[in-house]
């Protein structure tokens, strides 16, 4: 009966109910939306570095598994060196620069001789490789997520390039631009941040490594078949993105807690005289305060529900704005957002539930 | 007979900064199984607050109440609402039904606090049957008529049989058909259940359906008449 008195409590208000359930929402839905979409882009970013098809990736000393926060470079010499290794069947210098001019992402610059005899070459929807210094090869997603077309002007590092192939994503990043431009634009000629490299057969993978190892001390390789897991695992526990979040689940979650706070310190004013009413009836302080927390519980939970629609409705409306925008829900979130809400929900309502239970009788029975 | 409630020097004093109001002043009162008291008094003389202290909604001042040989007097939150919770029946002017739940469910919750959460809803419908309610089941206080909610809050606090019945003013919101309808009842309730029954009133015909009349001024008893000592012709309503 009592949980008919809470549900009854939370129907009879319902515009008290929904104001609430929806700020509870809000707080789901900012955080698995801010988790999708930074899962999305690591998964998304893991599985186009799978697609390059190279089998070991050299990084320069102190680099980061974070890509976008590598700044560490190297000689593109080291590639005549690594490709005298037995066994080594291509290497590819790569440089990865972080674009914030007309959209964020990753640009890589290319040799794209090199980079094809890793790849196989792309496969073009429209147009070629590169003619000139100043093209640039798109994918397919990158494309139709800003409407571009061959030989159209495209914007990045602050200087134009013209859109000379539009190929098939999966490939590394979105957007290649020559290598020697993008050496010249960010002023670090013949320095590349990564050299992707090809073997002959899969069981060289090991004794090559071993041999960089020998060879370029300091200089960390990567197996390509584990190199997406480590770059998961590596944005995961990057210092930024992690902090960044974190302080998201807590906000997102400390307005959980205000909104039921509010909202249950009102309900127990407004509902002073039921309060009074179930003392008279000899309702110990536990059974009152344990509704007042089952109804924020409630809340939580319809919160919860809500959040769920506000977040793939929010993922929706993204995916029609930036189609290149990826989004991911891990499902242990759903897990840990559900929590969440009922955390700060019974958070919430802790204070008014035992601020209801203490109520004098009296006062509470006369209270209009 | 067996004493189920008994004050002994009962003083509660009121302070409003400086100033000290006695409300009720050395009550010594015992009511014993079955009986049916009225207490009658003017405005502001300590009637609602002696019930109040009866039923252990406040503690007093001074002095000791004991139901059914427990002490609800003391101090402890927790031992007056247990003691109400197992004992004590309330009814209400307001009537104090709950507006969100149904008849039904005013009373399965009174059951619910009353047995720590089992419910008995057989009871629940003799009882519903028993005050002409049984069509109001699922009807909400709000779509009750003021005698059908009185009845509904006697039916509520008769529910799981309490040692005694305190009723404060009952009649107090109704017209004089609903007042004898209610009143009828409770006289129903003492004679066929031995319901022991303390109430209070203004009313003078209310008051003559109990067994004794209790007379109170400036927070003391100033005198107690048995059935048929006070005059029955002008007082007694023929019900």
């Amino acid at each position: 009966m009592s949980a008919q008195l809470v549900l009854s409590n939370v129907v009879s208000r319902p515009m008290r109910s929904l104001a609430t359930a929806l700020a509870v929402g809000v707080e789901v839905a900012l955080i698995l939306l801010l988790v999708g979409l930074s899962t999305g882009m690591i998964r998304e970013n893991s599985r186009r570095m799978a697609g390059v098809g190279a089998d070991i990736v050299l990084q320069p000393p102190n680099s980061s598994l974070v890509l976008a926060a590598s700044t560490g470079a190297m000689s593109v010499k080291i590639a005549d060196l690594v490709s005298r290794i037995e066994g080594v069947k291509a290497v590819a210098p790569v440089y990865l620069q972080f674009n914030t001019s007309g959209g964020m992402g990753l640009v890589w610059g290319i040799d794209q001789e090199s980079f094809n005899r890793i790849t196989q070459g792309f496969i073009y929807r429209e147009g070629t490789g590169f003619q000139g210094p100043d093209d640039v090869i798109i994918d397919d997603i990158y494309a139709d997520g800003r409407e571009l077309r061959l030989g159209d002007d495209l914007k990045l590092m602050n200087h134009s390039f013209r859109v000379a192939g539009i190929v098939e994503h999966g490939k590394g990043s979105r957007v290649f631009i020559p290598l020697d431009t993008m050496q010249r634009l960010v002023g670090t000629p013949g320095q590349a941040t990564m050299m992707m490299i090809k073997c002959d057969s899969q069981s060289d993978i090991a004794g090559i490594q071993s041999e960089l190892g020998r060879r370029l001390k300091s200089y960390p390789t990567f197996d390509m078949s584990s190199f997406a897991a480590h770059i998961e695992e590596a944005n995961r526990d990057f210092g930024p993105l992690k902090y960044f979040t974190n302080t998201v689940v807590f906000i997102a979650t400390l307005i959980g807690f205000f909104i039921i706070f509010l909202s249950m310190y009102t309900a127990i004013t407004e509902r002073t005289h039921e309060i009074g009413i179930l003392k008279s009836l000899g309702a110990p302080q536990g059974y009152i305060s344990l509704l007042f927390l089952k109804e924020a519980l409630v809340l939580g939970g319809l919160g919860f529900v809500l959040g769920l629609g506000l977040t793939f409705g929010g993922r929706f409306f993204f995916q029609l704005l930036m189609p290149t925008l990826q989004h991911k829900l891990p499902p242990e979130w759903l897990l840990y957002t559900g929590l969440l809400a009922l955390f700060s929900a019974g958070l919430g309502a802790l204070y008014p539930a035992l601020r209801a239970a203490r109520q004098d009788p009296i006062e509470a029975l006369a209270y209009e | 007979m067996k004493t189920i409630l008994e004050s002994i020097e009962l003083t509660k004093i009121f302070k409003t900064g400086k100033i000290e109001v006695a409300a009720v002043r050395d009550v010594s009162l015992k009511v014993r199984e079955g009986e049916f008291i009225a207490i009658m008094g003017p405005s502001g003389c300590g009637k609602s607050t002696l019930l109040h202290l009866l039923g252990g909604l406040a503690t007093p001042t001074s002095g000791r109440v004991l139901v059914d040989g427990e002490e609800i007097s003391s101090g402890k939150d927790a031992i007056r609402t247990d003691i109400r919770r197992r004992k004590i029946g309330f009814v209400f002017q307001r009537f104090n039904l709950l507006p969100t739940l149904s008849a039904q469910g005013n009373l399965e919750i009174a059951q619910e606090i009353h047995r720590n959460g089992s419910r008995d809803p057989q009871h629940v419908d003799e009882i519903l049957n028993l005050l002409g309610l049984e069509k109001k089941t699922h009807h909400k206080p709000s779509e009750l008529s003021g005698g059908e909610q009185q009845r509904l809050a006697i039916a509520r606090a008769v529910i799981n049989r309490p040692a005694i019945l305190l009723a404060d003013e009952p009649t107090g919101n109704l017209d004089t058909r609903n007042s004898m309808v209610v009143l009828k009842m409770i006289q129903e309730l003492n004679r066929a259940l031995s319901q022991t029954i303390l109430m209070i009133t203004h009313n003078p015909e209310a008051a003559g359906i109990a067994s004794r009349l209790i007379e109170m001024r400036d927070g003391r008893i100033v005198s107690q008449q048995q059935e048929g000592e006070w005059n029955a012709t002008e007082d007694r309503m023929s019900l």
